[in-house]
């Protein structure tokens, strides 16, 4: 939202404008404006950074590593901020979930072509795998803001490979995200039985893209079923497996 | 399987060949790149023009037909994406072919908001790339083909084969089967086909919680009268998809009906959480608070109503007349006739400015002019009696209201009467119309004049039903064409009169004439109230006898 004027204060009043802040002052008005004001500079930057990365000359720059490096930071910061505007939404209980059919094939080789460039300079090959039949109802933002967070995460960890698949199994859609690294450790696994509280804010990981995962998955329901995200080690590459369950 | 991710170009090959792009947004580096995309994408620059706000782009739209409209939803200052859209499509500036995406920084149901024939092909999310734009602007395109001929049909209400349409399109497209089987039911329930599309939809619903499907139950169940089981399906789906707006206008609507006014404003403010931008739940709201005499409320949500909709084709009278009766009764006359001053500039129909001139009549009313209120109750009075006007529903209330505390009592008395004898059986006109009494301080008096017009009216309508279930069929006859003209406008009495002529020709033989009345009565009801189940199943049994003939 350009120009979102929650914090734009006119620079005359400056002074008194802060000395007597309203009654009505919340932070956390401060904080979702500024977010959106954040994602739209974040925005812009991505868009720049594609338009020179896919230029012809653009291979040829001494930068061009670092530039891939920055396009992919960026969209990390834009995917992080649209997982807290999310989250917000979703305590406000205003969160506008809209579930549709979606073809799967689409909507993996949408995500994978987000990555495929720095992938490619990292090494890593990526694959896809899904039957171009196959379609499921479910929120197509939602989930691909989760698929996207897993790549993410994942391509720190493979070494060669990284598996995208999706495929009906027992009544549900299992979309897998998997790489060829050692997997999670051990004590990851273990605290993985509960998603919620693995948040910690004093460690190095927030937690926050995998409680977003599981709360995304919770907001699919059907016939009594939920959806639900599960962690393992193993699957066709033998390192680690995000499995995310959609009724 | 392995499919390589780089190839997006054969899922989603795009022809741009001979079309015209316009892309809107009110930032330039956004503009730039958006072209860039779409030029990737094939698009041909010659093509492609960019405007910077609304006036921009619909000047642009008039002097060319495009094929393909890229439009941010916010545009600063002046018309949002939004009122772009609904003024493009309002003035026909954009072909039903033509495809509009919307873009947007996040994900929000306000961008909405708008009803169904105003919404966008689809939304982007903020940052675009070209393979989101690729994968949407292939599907969307492909819909748009599957389903022109059936948006055709259904223009010319051409249902059944509308209706064949959708079954052979499932077979044949089986990528838009589950937009096809939602565009059946609405279909057969446009039809009036509700038996046929309940069973549909309790199969669909067997397999997938749809909340659309439910949400077409419960109009079901409206039409049918049955307020409390539609109230229960929809109380149900809104509490497992909250976000799911049009569940919850109708538990609005049902509400409404019911006369749970203290229900139906928690669940607007619900509603208003998600699309707190939408003018015509902010209109609801002023006039559903104001019925409950909460003023304070009921003054801002009119007037929140009336800026959001200052830029839009779309505006209506009914936020302005609710806002200048709202400052009538906080007390500020002049507010309220600045107001009405307002809506004149803007609306020019005539049934509009027969309420605002009625309205104005009751500012001068409450404020203490009496002169100048019964000056214009007058003026309005003498229209009435001479038969130079025809106002709605709520025009005619409005008109009463003045009468009745500034005019000639008798003839605001008789207006309320004839009102409730259109519609006896609606919850909402005979609370109105008892308002309009307990406010001119005839509470009893009034509650019994309302009683009476509403049994006279039932039983003249059942009158001639009553007489054939006797067998007295001349008697029924003439007994229905008498309600029929004393109750022009009654929905009931014109499909009892359709009934009535029917069963008399079943009996007694068809003639050209009769055949023509019944035609005529049938055409009327459902001008009235398109799409009774009762009016399908008449005109299914006029049809049999007219081919017997």
């Amino acid at each position: 939202m350009h120009g979102e004027s929650l914090v734009e204060i006119p620079d005359k009043k400056h002074k008194s404008a802060f000395a007597s802040i309203p009654s009505g002052f919340n932070m956390a008005n401060f904080l979702v404006s500024s977010v959106h004001d954040m994602k739209n500079s974040v925005s812009l930057l991505i868009c720049g950074l594609d338009k020179v990365l896919t230029s012809a000359e653009a291979a040829k720059l001494s930068s061009h590593a670092e530039l891939v490096q920055m396009n992919h930071e960026a969209k990390r910061i834009n995917n992080r901020l649209i997982q807290l505007l999310t989250l917000y939404k979703l305590g406000q209980k205003i969160y506008p979930f809209d579930p549709q059919y979606v073809c799967l094939d689409d909507f993996l080789r949408t995500i994978v072509a987000q990555y495929t460039q720095l992938l490619e300079f990292h090494g890593v090959q990526i694959e896809v795998r899904v039957n171009p039949d196959l379609y499921w109802y479910f929120d197509e933002d939602l989930i691909s803001g989760v698929i996207g967070s897993a790549v993410n995460n994942t391509m720190r960890f493979a070494r060669h490979r990284i598996l995208l698949s999706a495929a009906e199994c027992d009544g549900k859609l299992m979309l897998r995200v998997e790489d060829d690294g050692d997997g999670y450790p051990a004590e990851f696994l273990e605290k993985n039985s509960n998603v919620m509280q693995s948040v910690d804010f004093h460690g190095g990981s927030t937690g926050l893209g995998l409680y977003f995962s599981a709360m995304a998955a919770r907001m699919h329901r059907n016939q009594g079923m939920q959806g639900d995200l599960c962690l393992e080690n193993g699957g066709a590459l033998r390192g680690a497996c995000f499995v995310l369950r959609l009724p | 399987m392995n499919i390589n991710p780089l190839d997006l170009s054969n899922s989603a090959a795009l022809n741009f060949s001979g079309k015209n792009i316009l892309v809107i947004d009110d930032f330039m580096e956004m503009r730039n790149v958006l072209r860039d995309i779409l030029c990737n994408c094939g698009a041909d620059i010659k093509k492609m023009q960019m405007a910077a706000n609304g006036s921009e782009a619909i000047a642009w739209m008039k002097k060319v037909k495009y094929n393909v409209v890229l439009c941010d939803l916010n545009l600063g200052h002046g018309k949002n994406g939004q009122q772009v859209l609904e003024e493009a499509k309002y003035q026909s500036l954009i072909d039903p072919s033509c495809l509009w995406i919307m873009i947007t920084a996040e994900k929000t149901v306000d961008a909405v908001a708008g009803t169904a024939e105003y919404q966008p092909d689809t939304y982007l999310l903020k940052p675009i790339t070209e393979a989101s734009l690729r994968v949407r602007l292939s599907k969307i395109w492909g819909k748009k083909e599957v389903f022109a001929e059936i948006h055709k049909a259904m223009k010319q209400r051409d249902y059944p084969k509308a209706l064949s349409l959708c079954d052979q399109r499932m077979v044949s497209h089986k990528t838009y089967a589950a937009d096809l089987l939602r565009t059946k039911c609405d279909l057969l329930l446009a039809a009036g086909e509700y038996d046929h599309a309940k069973n549909v939809l309790e199969k669909i619903l067997g397999a997938r919680d749809f909340p659309w499907a439910k949400a077409a139950l419960a109009k079901i169940l409206l039409k049918k009268n049955d307020l409390a089981a539609a109230k229960n399906i929809l109380e149900e789906t809104v509490e497992a998809n909250p976000a799911y707006l049009e569940a919850q206008d109708l538990l609005t609507h049902t509400l409404q009906v019911m006369g749970d006014l203290e229900s139906a404003r928690n669940v607007l403010e619900r509603t208003l959480k998600f699309s707190p931008n939408s003018a015509i739940r902010q209109k609801n709201l002023g006039a559903v608070s104001m019925k409950l005499g909460k003023l304070e409320d009921a003054e801002r949500a009119f007037r929140k109503s009336v800026s959001l909709a200052e830029n839009s084709v779309l505006r209506t009278a009914d936020a302005y007349l609710g806002l200048a009766k709202v400052c009538s009764a906080n007390k500020n006359p002049e507010q309220a006739l600045k107001t009405l001053e307002q809506l004149k500039k803007n609306f020019a129909a005539d049934n509009v400015c027969v309420m605002a001139l009625a309205i104005e009549g009751m500012v001068h009313h409450q404020c203490g002019n009496e002169q100048k209120a019964k000056q214009i109750a007058e003026q309005i009075g003498q229209s009435i009696a001479t038969g130079n006007l025809h106002p709605d529903s709520d025009g005619t209330l409005e008109i009463a209201r003045l009468l009745i505390n500034a005019g000639d009592k008798g003839q605001a008395i008789k207006l309320l009467q004839d009102e409730i004898k259109k519609n006896p059986e609606s919850a909402a006109l005979l609370h109105d119309v008892a308002e309009v009494f307990d406010e001119a301080g005839m509470g009893e008096e009034g509650r019994q004049l309302i009683e009476t017009s509403r049994q006279e009216a039932m039983l003249i309508m059942n009158r001639g039903v009553l007489l054939i279930s006797k067998g007295q069929y001349e008697e029924a006859l003439s007994a229905m064409r008498e309600a029929c003209a004393a109750m022009p406008a009654n929905m009931r009495v014109l499909l009892n009169l359709a009934y009535v002529i029917i069963t008399y020709m079943q009996k007694n033989g068809a003639t050209p004439e009769l055949i023509n009345e019944a035609r005529h009565s049938l055409r009327t009801a459902n001008e009235l109230s398109p799409g009774e189940p009762r009016f399908i199943r008449l005109t299914a049994a006029l049809k049999e006898l007219t081919a017997l003939k």
